[in-house]
């Protein structure tokens, strides 16, 4: 009985390996790191700024001026040197492409 | 600063999510839920995951498989308690700032918006070769078969020499689970008497919340000032010096709270007297009208249980690129309950669960994990009764150590405690919750 329902176990784990072909969302993963504070992909009512349909340049290159500006009394600053250039543009280019729901900031 | 007009636009469009939100007095403010059901992805992935608790790291889990997996993803989540109750904030009860109920968080949302199954009852044991899950629940003993079984069960306590029966438990409260307990300490703290003394004491590290515990002397010291003249603040700290937030607490013990906080390190408890409300240490005796002891944090039972308790004080030693137990295939543990190079605290504990849902996820789909994943901790704590701080540390994955490493310059704390802080930290506390139970 065991052994039958971990071989049926094995073969519904291959067979989803088989039909799923969609590859996780590059930097989808990065920009939860955003989430707690910007809402579930960035779409920030009551939050801080909203995120989502920004285009990759505006969060770019604002993370990267709080970067060249260093204010350590700002937290963005301090979160904006935990991520590599490229980690920043997939991050970003994650929230371009949500769409903007309802209202907000 | 955000502009009131705004502030309130935002609350308003938040509470139209469904979200509690924790504003001062005793009502929570809850508003219809509004919000349409998000669509499920099509992903072609299946696979059924069983969660064992609704805390921060669970419920985020829960939510972010199904949000990421789509519905061919079954998710069983496993917890005891009707509804969550936030221990974060929570010493904000203790001041009468925040109320209770306003941190409580149901989880009709995973239900109904994200197709989450709840499954009330307690795990009690797994057998990891058939993979399932034994559970009791008020019906009787279940076996839950499961692909992944994700363990987020939180922290249990050792407590020391004299606080064994559950009556002395409750006469020196540990206020570190944020509920019943939470309204014992602070109906202690109101019973203090003008020139009394508050003693509290501090475990070795690793323990939930590093700052937690420096907070909780910051809020009560600063409601003792404002209605208890004369009174003190003792804490007794097992550690060696402050453990999170070293200059912002330092500054609070010195200057903002000087006079009404006594801190003292190193100082190890060896037993507690509840009748008298006195706590033995390494440096001294002390006794309080109210005395708040923080037991030494460790594993659950329930890692023990399944064997995956491998690492030190029993908390489950795990891989972090997935969270799967180094000790179980199968079997990932997440949160606070897992032995990690990050704090043991809420907001990292959401992303810990981001982390594993997209591990997993990947898995199912034949997949390795992101070779590189991030995560981050941020929060603010409460200097006084209108100030706060913030803390926030970003750690990236280090092939060599195979560790979560702190990235540097990436670590940081506020140069001063602000009223814009202590607003932000009730943003910051709406929107970590929505996107925890939302």
């Amino acid at each position: 009985m065991r052994s039958s329902w971990v071989f049926l176990t094995a073969l519904s784990i291959a067979a989803s390996a088989h039909a799923q072909t969609v590859p996780p969302d590059s930097g989808r993963l990065l920009a939860s790191n955003c989430f707690q504070c910007h809402g579930t992909n960035g779409q920030g009512s009551g939050t801080f700024e909203r995120l989502a349909g920004e285009s990759v340049a505006e969060i770019y290159d604002e993370l990267v001026e709080m970067r060249q500006e260093n204010d350590r009394g700002e937290i963005m600053t301090v979160h904006a040197f935990g991520y590599t250039d490229t980690q920043l543009r997939a991050l970003a280019g994650y929230f371009a492409r949500q769409p903007r729901s309802g209202g907000g900031s | 600063m955000i502009a009131r007009r705004e502030l309130l636009q935002r609350l308003s469009a938040l509470a139209a999510a469904g979200v509690v939100l924790p504003l001062l007095g005793s009502q929570p403010l809850r508003a219809a839920d509004a919000a349409a059901t998000p669509m499920l992805p099509v992903t072609g992935l299946s696979g059924r995951v069983v969660i064992v608790g609704g805390g921060m790291a669970g419920a985020t889990l829960a939510k972010f498989l199904r949000l990421w997996g789509g519905s061919g993803i079954q998710v069983t989540l496993v917890e005891q308690a009707a509804r969550y109750t936030s221990n974060i904030l929570s010493n904000l009860v203790l001041t009468d700032t925040v109320a209770l109920g306003t941190l409580q968080f149901e989880y009709t949302a995973l239900r109904q918006r994200y197709g989450v199954t709840l499954l009330t009852g307690t795990a009690v044991g797994a057998d990891p070769v058939s993979r399932r899950l034994t559970v009791d629940t008020p019906a009787g003993r279940q076996t839950i078969a499961y692909d992944r079984l994700v363990l987020a069960p939180g922290i249990d306590f050792e407590y020391p020499a004299g606080l064994e029966s559950i009556a002395a438990r409750e006469a020196i409260p540990h206020a570190w689970k944020a509920g019943p307990q939470t309204s014992l300490l602070r109906a202690q703290i109101r019973a203090i008497p003008a020139g009394g003394s508050f003693v509290m004491t501090i475990p070795a590290a690793p323990y939930r919340c590093p700052p937690g515990p420096y907070e909780r002397a910051c809020v009560v010291a600063d409601w003792l000032k404002r209605n208890r003249p004369r009174a003190r603040v003792i804490v007794l700290d097992a550690n060696p010096q402050i453990m999170a937030e070293r200059a912002t607490f330092e500054r609070a013990f010195g200057v903002t709270h000087a006079g009404v906080i006594q801190y003292v390190p190193n100082a190890a408890i060896s037993a507690v007297d509840a009748g008298t409300r006195t706590v033995h240490t390494t440096q001294g005796s002390f006794r309080g009208q109210a005395l708040n002891v923080i037991p030494t944090n460790i594993g659950p039972g329930l890692l023990r249980a399944i064997g995956v308790g491998n690492a030190a004080r029993g908390f489950a030693a795990v891989n972090v690129l997935d969270y799967q137990s180094t000790a179980a295939a199968g079997i990932h543990v997440i949160g606070d309950a897992s032995a990690t190079t990050q704090p043991k605290a809420g907001h990292i504990g959401n992303q810990e669960a981001k982390v594993c849902a997209d591990a997993m996820l990947r898995a199912f789909g034949g997949r390795a994990p992101d070779p590189a994943p991030v995560t981050n901790s941020a929060c603010y704590s409460p200097i006084t009764l209108k100030t706060a701080s913030w803390l926030t540390a970003v750690y990236a994955y280090d092939p060599q150590s195979m560790t979560m490493k702190p990235v540097t310059g990436a670590t940081g704390e506020a140069e001063r405690d602000t009223k814009d802080h202590f607003e932000d930290m009730y943003t910051w506390f709406r929107t970590l919750m929505a996107d925890s139970y939302g």
